[in-house]
C-alpha cells in the first residue's frame, strides 16, 4: 500500500487530437492540502473530472486509499471516498438546503423498498440521523438557519458553502474544490481560507484545491502542482512555485528581450 | 464529525418506532374508501358515480405518471402503454377467470369471487407493467430529453398496435374450460374491437381504496431518501452522480415504479365499466394525462391529484347542467366551499406534524369537491347557459389560462399542505451575509 492518500500515476486522456491531460501525476498524502494550479484551459477540471471518474483516462492509475479506482463510475468513486465541488455551482436547486445535503448522506444509507414504503423503524430511524446530521454540517457552516429555503435562493456565497457542505456530507477520505473561490470579495476569500483549513482539521481529509486566485493557493497550499496544455510542469512548495522559470513562462509567455510580457491571465489576476 | 452509522445508532428507539406512522396513512385510505362508496351515492346519481369512478382511475394514472415524469424527470409520453398493459391483463384475468371458474362471464353480482378475481388480475396487470416499465427504462439511460419522449411514445404505439392484432375473443366458456392456456396463448382480446363484458368489479370503494394506496405509495416515496435521488436526477443528472447516485439504477427504478402504480391504474379502469381496446394505449390518452401532471405541477402529487379530478369533473360539468347532482343548492355549497377553506387552512396553520398536515388536507378535499360540483351546477342553471355546446373550447381555454399564469404547474413541486404553514422563525437578518467562517 502506497503512503499517499490519494494516488494518481500518469493518468491520460485525449479527445481527438487533443491532449487534455498527459502523464499527470497526483499524489496526496492523508491530511494534505494540495493545488493545483495553470492558466485557463491548462486542463484543471479535466483533472478532476478523470480523478472522479467523468472521464475514464485512456491509461495510467488511479488509488484511493490503497484501493483501485481507475474506470470506476462517478458514483462508485464517491462511494469509495473521493468527493469534489463544481466550478459552476451544480446544486439541487428547487430542493431545500435541507434536502441537499441528506442527498449527500445518501451514499452512506440503504433505501430498500419496502422499508421506504412500510416506514419501518430502521428507515425512520436512518431519515432521522441523516436531518441530524445535516443539520449538524449546516449548523458548522452557519447555513442552519436557511435549512428550509430553495437552495437556488441562496445568495452566492453560501450555494459555495453549500456545496462543499454537500461534498462533506458523503463522508469523503479526499476532497476536491474547483475554484471554491470564484467570484468571492477578499474578505471571503480569507474566510474561504480558513474554512478550508478548518475542513481539513476536523474531518481528517486531503483537499486538493484548484484556484486561480494565487493569494488564496500560496497562502493555504503545501504543495502545488502546476499545469499547462495538459502537461504537468511543476510540483513544489509555493515558494519554489513562484519564482520557478516554466511556470512564469506558461502564465506570462516566453520572456522577449525587447517587448514587455503581454498583460493578462498573469498570477496576479 | 460522527459518521452516518454513528448517527443512525443515536437515535433512540423511542424515535424510530412509530406505529401511527406506519399504520395511520392506510387506516386512512380505508376510511376514505369506505366514505366515498356510501355516502357518494347519496348525494349524485348513478351518472356521477362513474364519473367519480373515471375520475379516480385518472387520479391515479396522473399520480403515477409523475413519479417519472415528475420526480425522476424522466419524460415519458407512453403512459397510456403502461395503463393498457394493466388494464389488457387484469380483465383477461377476471373475464377468462370467471369463465374458466364459473362456467359464464356475464354474471352481474359483485360477489366475492369476482371480486378476488379482480384483485389477482391488478395484481398481475401491476407486474406486467412494471416488467414492461423495466425495458422501456433500458433506453433512458442513454437518452434524455426529446429522444427520450420519442422512444417512450414510440413505445406506447407499439403497444396499441399489438393490441389491435390479438385475437378474437373467446365467449363459450366450454371451450374456454377444455383448453384454457393454448386459448390464451393466441391473446383473445378481441383486436381493436376492445375486450367486451369485463364485469365492473371496481366499484367506488375499490377504486378510491386504490387511489388512497397508490397516493400514499407515491407520497412515501417521495419523501423518502429514495425520492431525493429521483429529484436530484431531475435537477442535475452530473451533481447527482458525483454524490453518489447510481443513475443507471434510479432511473429504470423510476420507470418500473410508475409503470407498475399505472398498471394498477390500468387495471382498475379495465373494471369500471368500460370496454378496454387498443385507443387506451394510444398517445391521445398519454397526453390527457401528461396535461394533469404538467398543469398540476411537476413533482407534485396532491397538484396532479386536484388537476386530474378538477379536469375530469369539469369536462363532466361542462356537458350540461342536468345531469350534475340531484338537487341544486346553490348558496350552501358557497358556504360549504368557505368553511371548508376556513377549516383546511386553519388546520394547516395549526398543526405542524406533516403526517397531520396531509390527512387534513384529504379530510378537506371531498368536502371542497363536492361542494364545487353543487355551485357549478346552481350557476348553469341560474345562467341559462348550455355549456356543453362551448365545451372543449373552455377547456382548451382554461388550460391555455392556467399555463399562462401558471407555468410551473397549479402547485410547482410543492404539495398543498406546505403552502400554510405554522409561522416559522423569521430568518435572522444579518445571518445572511456571505463569508461566514464555520464555527471552530
Amino acid at each position: 500500500m502506497s503512503e499517499f492518500l490519494l494516488d494518481a500515476r500518469n493518468i491520460s486522456i485525449a479527445f481527438g487530437g487533443l491532449k487534455a491531460c498527459q502523464n499527470l501525476t497526483l499524489q496526496i498524502p492523508a491530511g494534505g492540502l494540495y493545488g493545483l494550479i495553470g492558466p485557463n484551459g491548462a486542463g484543471k477540471t479535466t483533472a478532476f473530472n478523470l480523478l472522479t471518474g467523468v472521464y475514464t483516462p485512456q491509461s495510467g492509475s488511479i488509488h484511493l486509499d490503497g484501493r483501485p479506482i481507475t474506470g470506476l463510475p462517478p458514483h462508485q468513486i464517491a462511494k469509495a471516498g473521493l468527493s469534489r465541488t463544481f466550478q459552476n455551482i451544480r446544486l439541487f436547486g428547487e430542493l431545500s438546503v435541507l434536502d441537499n445535503i441528506m442527498l449527500g448522506c445518501h451514499l452512506r444509507g440503504r433505501h430498500a423498498l419496502v422499508r421506504t414504503l412500510l416506514r419501518t423503524p430502521a428507515f425512520v430511524a436512518q431519515e432521522a440521523a441523516m436531518r441530524t446530521r445535516a443539520m449538524d454540517l449546516l449548523g458548522m457552516f452557519n447555513l442552519a438557519h436557511l435549512a428550509d429555503e430553495q437552495a437556488r435562493s441562496l445568495p452566492y456565497g453560501d450555494q459555495r458553502r453549500l456545496e462543499i457542505c454537500r461534498a462533506l456530507a458523503t463522508e469523503p477520505k479526499v476532497l476536491l474544490l474547483d475554484e471554491p473561490a470564484a467570484g468571492m470579495n477578499p474578505s471571503e476569500k480569507k474566510s474561504l481560507a480558513q474554512s478550508i483549513r478548518f475542513i481539513r482539521d476536523c474531518f481528517k481529509l486531503a483537499v486538493l484545491l484548484i484556484e486561480h486566485d494565487m493569494g488564496l493557493v500560496m497562502d493555504i497550499c503545501e504543495k502545488i502542482t502546476v499545469l499547462d496544455h495538459g502537461c504537468p510542469i511543476a510540483f513544489d512548495v509555493p515558494a519554489k512555485i513562484q519564482c520557478d522559470p516554466r511556470v512564469c513562462e506558461a502564465y506570462l509567455g516566453e520572456p522577449a528581450a525587447d517587448q514587455p510580457a503581454p498583460a493578462g491571465g498573469g498570477p496576479a489576476a | 464529525m460522527k459518521n452516518l452509522a454513528q448517527n443512525i445508532a443515536d437515535v433512540p428507539r423511542s424515535v424510530a418506532f412509530r406505529p401511527a406512522t406506519i399504520l395511520v396513512p392506510w387506516l386512512a385510505c380505508l376510511a376514505v374508501a369506505l366514505g366515498v362508496h356510501h355516502y357518494l351515492p347519496m348525494i349524485v346519481d348513478e351518472y356521477w358515480v362513474n364519473v367519480f369512478r373515471r375520475m379516480g382511475v385518472f387520479v391515479m394514472a396522473a399520480v403515477s405518471l409523475n413519479v417519472v415524469n415528475g420526480f425522476a424527470g424522466q419524460f415519458s409520453m407512453g403512459h397510456a402503454g403502461f395503463m393498457a398493459i394493466g388494464a389488457y391483463v387484469a380483465a383477461g384475468f377476471s373475464y377468462y377467470g370467471s369463465l374458466y371458474f364459473r362456467g359464464e362471464a356475464n354474471v352481474d353480482d359483485f360477489m366475492i369471487q369476482g371480486t378476488l378475481l379482480m384483485l389477482v388480475g391488478i395484481v398481475a396487470g401491476a407486474f406486467a407493467a412494471a416488467g414492461a416499465g423495466y425495458l422501456v427504462g433500458l433506453p433512458s439511460l442513454r437518452l434524455r430529453g426529446d429522444y427520450l419522449a420519442i422512444v417512450t411514445l414510440g413505445f406506447g404505439e407499439i403497444i396499441r398496435v399489438t393490441l389491435e392484432l390479438t385475437g378474437k375473443q373467446v365467449y363459450d366458456a366450454k371451450a374456454f374450460q377444455d383448453a384454457p392456456l393454448s386459448t390464451l396463448a393466441t391473446l383473445p382480446f378481441n383486436g381493436s374491437t376492445g375486450f367486451e363484458r369485463v364485469l365492473p368489479y371496481a366499484n367506488l370503494f375499490w377504486v378510491w381504496l386504490f387511489v388512497g394506496v397508490v397516493c400514499v405509495v407515491a407520497y412515501r416515496i417521495k419523501n423518502s431518501s429514495a425520492g431525493r435521488a429521483f429529484l436530484s436526477i431531475r435537477e442535475d443528472e452530473i451533481a447527482a452522480r458525483s454524490m453518489g447516485i447510481d443513475l443507471t439504477k434510479y432511473k429504470v427504478r423510476a420507470f418500473v415504479l410508475a409503470a407498475f402504480l399505472g398498471g394498477v391504474a390500468g387495471a382498475i379502469y379495465a373494471h369500471t365499466g368500460v370496454n378496454p381496446s387498443p385507443t387506451d394505449a394510444g398517445f391521445q390518452r398519454s397526453f390527457d394525462i401528461i396535461i394533469f401532471v404538467v398543469l398540476g405541477g411537476l413533482g407534485s402529487l396532491s397538484g396532479t391529484a386536484i388537476a386530474a379530478t378538477l379536469l375530469t369533473g369539469l369536462s363532466e360539468v361542462l356537458r350540461g347542467p342536468e345531469s350534475i347532482v340531484n338537487s341544486p343548492a346553490g348558496v350552501w355549497s358557497l358556504a360549504g366551499i368557505a368553511l371548508a377553506l376556513a377549516v383546511g387552512s386553519a388546520l394547516l396553520k395549526a398543526v405542524g406534524n406533516r403526517g397531520w398536515r396531509v390527512l387534513a388536507v384529504a379530510s378537506v378535499a371531498p368536502v371542497l369537491l363536492v361542494c364545487f360540483a353543487y355551485l357549478a351546477q346552481w350557476l348553469a342553471t341560474a345562467w341559462g347557459v348550455k355549456l356543453s355546446d362551448y365545451r372543449m373550447i373552455l377547456y382548451a381555454l382554461l388550460l391555455i389560462l392556467v399555463m399562462l399564469l401558471r407555468p410551473n404547474g397549479l402547485l410547482g413541486v410543492r404539495e398543498v399542505w406546505e403552502l400554510f404553514g405554522p409561522e416559522k422563525p423569521a430568518r435572522r437578518p444579518g445571518a445572511v451575509g456571505p463569508g461566514k467562517e464555520p464555527a471552530p
